[in-house]
Order: C-alpha cells, then structure tokens, then sequence
C-alpha cells in the first residue's frame, strides 16, 4: 500500500523553528511508515501565501499546515499574520489540518483564533517539547484536535466563568490592554463613544470593580482570562 | 410863581414789621407819641435801639435799627440819628442784606434833602436805587427814582427828571401806589411848568387829581395840586381862571384850619393874581395876611414869594422905599435860604427900584445867574458822574458776578475732567491688572497643559519602548529559543543514560528560561491604562504629596459615575487648581491632622468637598487672601458655587458646586 502522502507547509519566521518541525516530522514519519510528508516551509507571509497557492495548484489532498502567528506582515499589507494565513488556508485547500503554534499567550488572541480559524491543533511553543510536538502530530492525523496545555486551561477558565463577553467587548478589553486610548477607540471599533463607554461600564460592573481607572478592569479581564 | 408843596419821599415807618409783642415796636411807636415830652421820646428811642443791639442781628433787626435812626431824625437829633444810621449801613454791608443797606442810604438821603443838600441826598437816593434794584424792591425803587427826579428837576435838569420820573410812574402803575403816582404826575406838572409848556403841565396836573381821587383820604395834597394848577394859569395870564382855582380852595373852610400853608399860598397867590388883574382891592390886606401866617410857620421859601409879591405891590402902588425894603428883605432871605430863583427875581426888581444902584443889582443878577449857571452845570454832571459812577458800579459787580460764574464753571469742568481722567485711569489700572492677572493664569495653565502633554508623551514612548523590548523578547529571542530547544530535543545524542538524562534536563532548563523571559516580556508590555493619566489619579498625587509635607491623614471618594472623558480639560485644570489651592490652604494654615476630598454628582453638578480637622477661621471674615481669591476666580469661570463653612478649631468645609458641561 501507498503510504498517505501528506503535504505539509510550515511557516515560520524563525528558520530553526521551521527546521525543529521538519526534524519532527521526519522523526515521525521513520516511526510510521504508512504515511510520508512532502514539506515546504515559509519564513514570512509573502512566501507562506505563495506556498498556499502552489499547493492549490498541484491538487494534492491532505494538507497539514504548521502555522506561526507572528509574522511579518505581507508586503501588500493584506496578510497581516498568521492568522490571515491560516484563514487564508482554510478557505483554499480542502480541509487543512492546521496547527497554530506561537509563542501568544494572550488569551485573547487565543480566544479568537480559536474562534476564527478553529485550529486542529493549537500549541503555546512554551508548552511544548519534541515529544509533545510528536505527540501532537500523531493526534492531529489520528484524532484532532490537539491543544497544549495554556489553551487548555484557557478554555476551562472561559467555561467556567460565567461572563459573557460578545466579540466588541473582548476587543474593547484587548484594545485598552494594549493601551489604546478611549478616544480612539471609535475609530477601530464599529461603536459610538457612549456605547464604548457604555460597555466598559458593564463590563466593570460583570467584573465586580469599583474603582474609576481601567487598570483594575484590566487587570480583572486578566486573571479572568479574558487577556 | 412856581413853588414846590410836595417834597422828595420822607420815610416813614413800616408798619408791618412792627407786631405788638414786639417791644422794640412798642418802644418806637411810643416815641412817637406827641403826648410824650421830646426827652422822653428820645430816651424810648433808646431802649428800642438796646432792644435791637440785645438781639441776635438779622434783617429784621437792621431794619428796626434803621427805623429807629429815621425817628431820631424825625425828634431832631441828627447827631444820633447819623450814628445810628450809619451802624446800621456798616451792619447791612456786613451782612450784606441790600434791602437794609437801601434803607441805611434812604435814612441818609431824608436827611440831606432835609437839610436841602441836595447832591449828597442825591448821592444817597443813587445808592439806594442800586441796593433796592439788587432785591426787587419795587415800590421802594420807584420811591428813590422819584427822590432822584425831584432833586433833578430841581437843578433844572427837566429831561433827566422826567425820564426818572417816567421810570418811577410805570412801577408805581404797577404796584398800583396811587398816592406815588400823584406825587410824581404833579412833578411832571411842576417840570413842565418850568418850562412854560403851561398846557402839558395842566395835562398832568389833571391827571395827579385823577390818580389823588383813587385815594380815600387825600388830604391836603388836594390843596396843594389845586394851588400849583392856580400857579400854571397864573404863569400862563389866564387870570381868571387862576383866580377861580384861588377862589375855590379859599372858599374851603377847613384849609385855614387844617392846612395854613395851603391858605397861605392860596391867599398869597390869589392877592398876587388880583394885583397882576390891576385890582388893588385887599391885595395889601391879604398879602400880608398870607405873610404873616408863613412866617409863623417858618415857611422861608413862602415868605421870600410873598415879600417879592408885596415888593411888586409896593412898585404898582408905587411905594418905592417900601418897595426895595421889602424886595431887599426878600432878597437876603432868598439868599439865605439859596432859592436862586427868587433870589435874582428880587434881584431884578431892585434893579427896577432902586436906580441908583441898579447897575450894581443887575451886575449881581447877572453874575449871580452866570455863577448859577454853572454850579447848575455842576451839579449836573456831579449826577451824571453818580449815576456813571454807580453804573460803573452796577457793571463791575455784574462783571465779577460773572467772572464768579465763570471761574467756578470753569473749575467745576476741570474737577470733572480730572475727576474723570482718575476714574478713567482708576479703571484702566484696574482693568491692566485683571488682564495681568488672566493672562498669568492662562500662561500657567498653559504651562501645566503642556507639562500634562509632555509627561503624557514621555509615558506613551515609554511604553512603546518598553512594548518594542517586550516585542522583541517575546517573538525574537522566546522563537530562537524555542527553535534551538526543539532541535537538541530532536539531536539523536548518543551516549550512556547519564548523559542522556543530562541533555534532557537542560532542556527542561531552556523551557524555564522561556518562560521566564516570557514573563519579563509580559511584565513589560503590561502597561495597562498607564499611558492615560487619569484626572483622579493626578488628583491622589497631589494629595498624596501635601500629605507629606503638612502630615495628615487623607481619604479620597470619587463618585464613580463621573466621567472624567466627558470633562474638558480646561474644567480640570482649574477644579485641579482649586483643590490644589484649597490643600495649599489647608497646609499653610489649618495644620489639620486629616483631610477628605470628595467628588460627587448631585443634580448635574459636580461637588467637591474639602473637609479638614484644622483650626478653622471666622468665615464672617470679609478679608480674603490671594489664595481664596483665586479659588472664587476660577469657581467663577465654571460658573460653581463656593461655600465655606468653617468653626474655630473644628475645621473647615470647603464646598464648590460647579455644573457640569
């Protein structure tokens, strides 16, 4: 029997990251002989897009594709990161396995890549040690999802919590975390000032703070894992 | 032969000032009383001039003072009544009471026309004209004009006299006087007699009788118009009708009683006009009837026209001796009593007589109406020069008037002007320091704006740098890290277990060196709301930092539905001015152990409460200091409401309600 052939596309700006998954891959593929890999890698969003397209081209079937989210930005500006990429991927070839792997470990940026391209695996490079890199590429061929352990616990804190934060109210939280000001916000979000504010109000009151500067909102949205 | 009956205006006393309480009065009008012996009048006079001097000096007492002076006068004690006269002119000028100072120069002018020295009495008429023109008396002004135009006519100055005279008529008109019109309607008659226009001075005459019987009692002015009417038809030949006047005031049976003067003249001129009609009949009888009866009066100047009468009677009966005795009698009384007329008329008639020396009288004659001429003459322009003299008089006092007016409209102006000018200076001084002190203000707050800037600037490039660093750990040095990790963990090293083990731990290692340079990243990028200095925490600061330095204790609330986005910045400028103003306060001089500083949302308005433990002050105190008033200033600029309410050594509560924009 032909073993499965899997085209594998990694992207990512580090090139010992990119060599450490090809290591990896090969470390597995001698210890399973039913499939094989045929792997391209990308350091930046230009050629990762590249890759993207060629593989729609060459009609291959499965495709795994390991998936950085800090990446420069294309040079057109229309892929700003990883996760354009990987949406980008799972609009074009037929039905990817994507692995995200980054160093985030904002849990809203998690939150919504989560939400956004629903990874087959989602790894914090923290987390993770070759084993668990193997470990992980056998359960994404086998029976995904995997997700390492932050992302993991990220996903509990939310079910256990019992706020409920829409899209507008997490991005709120993210902007000012990253020390957007009020006065701004408007123009990033689809939202009046007084209904900003009006959110961030409630949003206080969810999170139980009293006090009249965002730090301690931010701080709440923190521990509570909405940051 | 004209003679005058009627005199220039004698003063009397004014019955209305003289009220029976008034004892000065009593005193007057009891010296006045015939029945009285002379001394005793005269030593009434006294006491009522003591009265007078007793009491407080005023108008009303000058003019007792005058009266009495005047009843001197009238008791024949002229030295007295000159004293008193003239205390009185010197008390009127002192108190510059005209009316009195009128009265003092009439006394005067009585007097001298008395004494029939008529310059000084004109003199003092002219005065006394001016004073009552100054004080609107009418009456008493139209009197001293009459007094002018009787001494004029006298001196022949007929058209002076009459224009005088016209002046006085048409006040008295006024005023109604008709016994004034009288006197003056028979000047005019005895003026136009003077100048033989016989017809006019009837024409007047006829008109003093029209005005004489608007008058209940007229007297014996009766008498004396009909007799000069007598008189101008005698001047004029018409005999007959001289002799019918004569006739009918003789026929009068209460004349030689009442009034011997008048009967004397009448028989006098009646004798005169018998003897002018060639009819000798009693002439001599009556004549010297009429003589008789003159000198028993002391009617000098009657008694001169009667001794000329009968010294023409003694030519036509062609007495001679007797003629030029009598003529030379008449003669020397006329120049005793200075009648000029009658003087060179009994000149004349000598000359006639006596033609051995006729050359020598008609010599006299001439000279004397030579001589007569020119003292008329300067006597004349002596009145000319008083009347110029008083105009001058009238025009200085006019001009100083108006230079008074003047000069204190002028400096009623300037005190205006530099009244003004300091007002305008006042206000622009005034004006220049608010302005001084605004433009200070903004400056300042200007200057704390853009410090808030600049700190607001250095802390976002801070941030920045410290994301770039965060950045740069995180995706660069964490990636390499990772990559090199995962490639030695994919290393197939061999060599015994020890040293396999080892590899591995210093995998382990390098994952923990990860994560905490993981950690440092997030620590760095962790800057939430730090670029935003929010109004309330500057606000802690500054209380923070007075804490220090005055050591007390503080709390702060902040209403948490204040919106401090919503708020100008210049509105938080100025609230943070004014707390900083109100700790400054509280440190300077409250030395309180515990300060609250409160923000609140009543009504829309926001309420800053300062509260301390402090001394305290008396908040009655109107006194405020440069710290206060800045405070008040700029609660004024927010349109807010301060109170202060403080008790000594309670504290103080500063309360500011400013609404919200």
């Amino acid at each position: 029997m032909n073993p499965k052939k899997y085209f594998v596309i990694i992207i990512d700006d580090h090139p010992l990251i990119t060599e450490a998954y090809v290591t990896a891959l090969k470390y597995y593929n001698r210890h399973n002989e039913s499939i094989s890999f045929s792997i391209d890698t990308a350091h930046d969003c230009d050629s990762g897009r590249q890759l993207i397209n060629r593989a729609l081209k060459s009609e291959k079937h499965s495709y795994i594709v390991f998936l950085d989210i800090n990446l420069p930005q294309s040079k057109d500006g229309k892929i700003l990161s990883g996760e354009d990429l990987g949406l980008l991927a799972k609009k074009l070839l037929p039905n990817p396995k994507i692995i995200v792997s980054t160093t985030l470990n904002n849990n809203y940026r998690v939150h919504s890549i989560l939400k956004s391209i629903d990874p087959e695996g989602f790894l914090i490079k923290n987390d993770i040690t070759p084993l668990e890199l193997l470990h992980t590429i056998q359960t994404i061929l086998k029976d995904p999802p995997y997700y390492s352990k932050t992302v993991i616990k990220l996903l509990r804190n939310q079910v256990v919590n019992e706020f409920i934060l829409d899209h507008f109210d997490r991005k709120i939280l993210y902007e000012l975390s990253i020390g957007t000001r009020m006065k701004d916000l408007p123009s990033i979000l689809p939202l009046s000032n007084t209904g900003i504010e009006k959110r961030k109000k409630n949003l206080k009151r969810m999170f139980n703070v009293k006090k009249l500067d965002d730090r301690q909102l931010l701080i709440m949205a923190k521990e509570k894992g909405f940051l | 032969m004209a003679q005058s009956c009627v005199n220039p205006p004698k003063k009397t006393a004014i019955p209305a000032l003289l009220s029976i309480n008034d004892s000065v009065a009593i005193w007057i009008s009891a010296s006045k009383n015939t029945s009285f012996t002379l001394g005793q009048r005269k030593q009434f006079l006294t006491k009522a001039y003591h009265f007078v001097k007793a009491e407080q000096m005023d108008s009303l007492q000058l003019r007792k003072l005058t009266t009495i002076a005047l009843q001197n006068l009238k008791l024949g004690d002229t030295t007295l009544f000159k004293t008193r006269t003239t205390e009185a002119l010197t008390l009127a000028t002192r108190h510059n009471d005209s009316f009195a100072m009128g009265d003092a120069h009439w006394n005067y002018a009585s007097y001298y026309s008395d004494k029939e020295v008529y310059d000084s009495a004109y003199h003092h008429f002219n005065s006394a004209t001016t004073y009552f023109e100054k004080s609107d008396y009418i009456s008493e002004l139209a009197k001293m004009q009459y007094g002018m135009a009787y001494i004029k006519g006298r001196f022949k100055d007929y058209s002076g006299s009459e224009v005088l005279t016209f002046m006085a008529i048409k006040k008295f008109k006024n005023i109604e006087d008709y016994e004034s019109l009288f006197f003056c309607y028979n000047h005019l008659g005895q003026l136009q007699n003077d100048i033989y226009e016989y017809d006019k001075a009837l024409f007047y005459y006829d008109k003093a009788i029209e005005n004489l019987n608007k008058l209940e009692n007229n007297g014996y002015l009766q008498y004396a118009v009909i007799n000069n009417i007598g008189d101008t038809y005698l001047k004029k030949g018409d005999y007959p009708r001289a002799l019918q006047n004569f006739n009918r005031l003789l026929k009068d049976e209460k004349l030689k009683i009442n009034n011997k003067g008048n009967y004397a003249r009448a028989l006098d001129n009646k004798a005169y006009c018998k003897l002018l009609m060639k009819d000798t009949l009693q002439v001599a009888k009556q004549l010297n009837e009429a003589l008789r009866i003159r000198d028993s009066l002391g009617n000098k100047s009657g008694v001169v026209i009667n001794k000329i009468h009968l010294a023409r009677y003694f030519t036509y009966a062609q007495d001679s001796v007797r003629a030029i005795a009598v003529a030379k009698e008449a003669n020397r009384l006329a120049d005793e009593i200075r009648n000029s007329r009658d003087y060179l008329e009994s000149l004349s008639i000598l000359a006639n007589l006596d033609t051995q020396n006729s050359i020598t009288y008609l010599k006299r004659h001439i000279g004397y109406s030579d001589s007569l001429q020119v003292i008329e003459r300067k006597i004349q322009n002596k009145f000319t020069r008083i009347a110029y003299e008083t105009d001058e008089y009238i025009e200085e006092t006019k001009h100083l008037a108006e230079q008074k007016i003047w000069i204190s409209m002028l400096s009623l102006v300037v005190i205006l002007i530099l009244g003004l000018l300091l007002f305008i200076w006042f206000q622009k001084t005034r004006n220049s320091l608010l302005l001084f002190e605004n433009d200070q203000q903004k400056a300042n707050e200007q200057v704390y704006l853009i410090t808030l800037k600049q700190q607001e600037k250095l802390e976002t490039e801070r941030i920045k740098e410290r994301n770039r660093i965060s950045e740069e750990l995180h995706d660069g040095v964490l990636g390499k890290l990772f990559g090199t990790r995962m490639n030695l963990g994919f290393l197939e090293i061999k060599g015994n277990k020890n040293i396999l083990k080892q590899h591995q731990q210093y995998l382990d290692e390098l994952q923990t060196i990860e994560k905490e340079i993981r950690d440092v990243s997030h620590k760095l990028s962790d800057n939430i709301d730090s670029s935003q200095i929010s109004f309330s925490s500057i606000i802690k600061d500054v209380l923070e930092n007075k804490s220090k330095l005055g050591n007390f204790k503080y709390t702060l609330d902040i209403d948490d539905s204040i919106d401090w986005h919503q708020i100008t910045q210049v509105f938080k400028v100025n609230l943070f001015r004014i707390i900083q103003e109100a700790l400054q306060n509280i440190l300077k001089h409250a030395f309180a152990k515990k300060v609250n500083l409160i923000f609140e949302i009543e009504n829309k308005n926001l309420v800053v409460t300062v509260k301390d433990d402090g001394v305290g002050f008396n908040s009655n105190q109107k006194y405020k200091g440069i710290g206060m008033k800045n405070i008040q200033s700029r609660i004024n600029k927010l349109n807010g409401v301060l109170t202060i309410s403080s008790q000594q050594f309670k504290g103080t509560i500063l309360t500011i309600k400013i609404p919200k924009k």
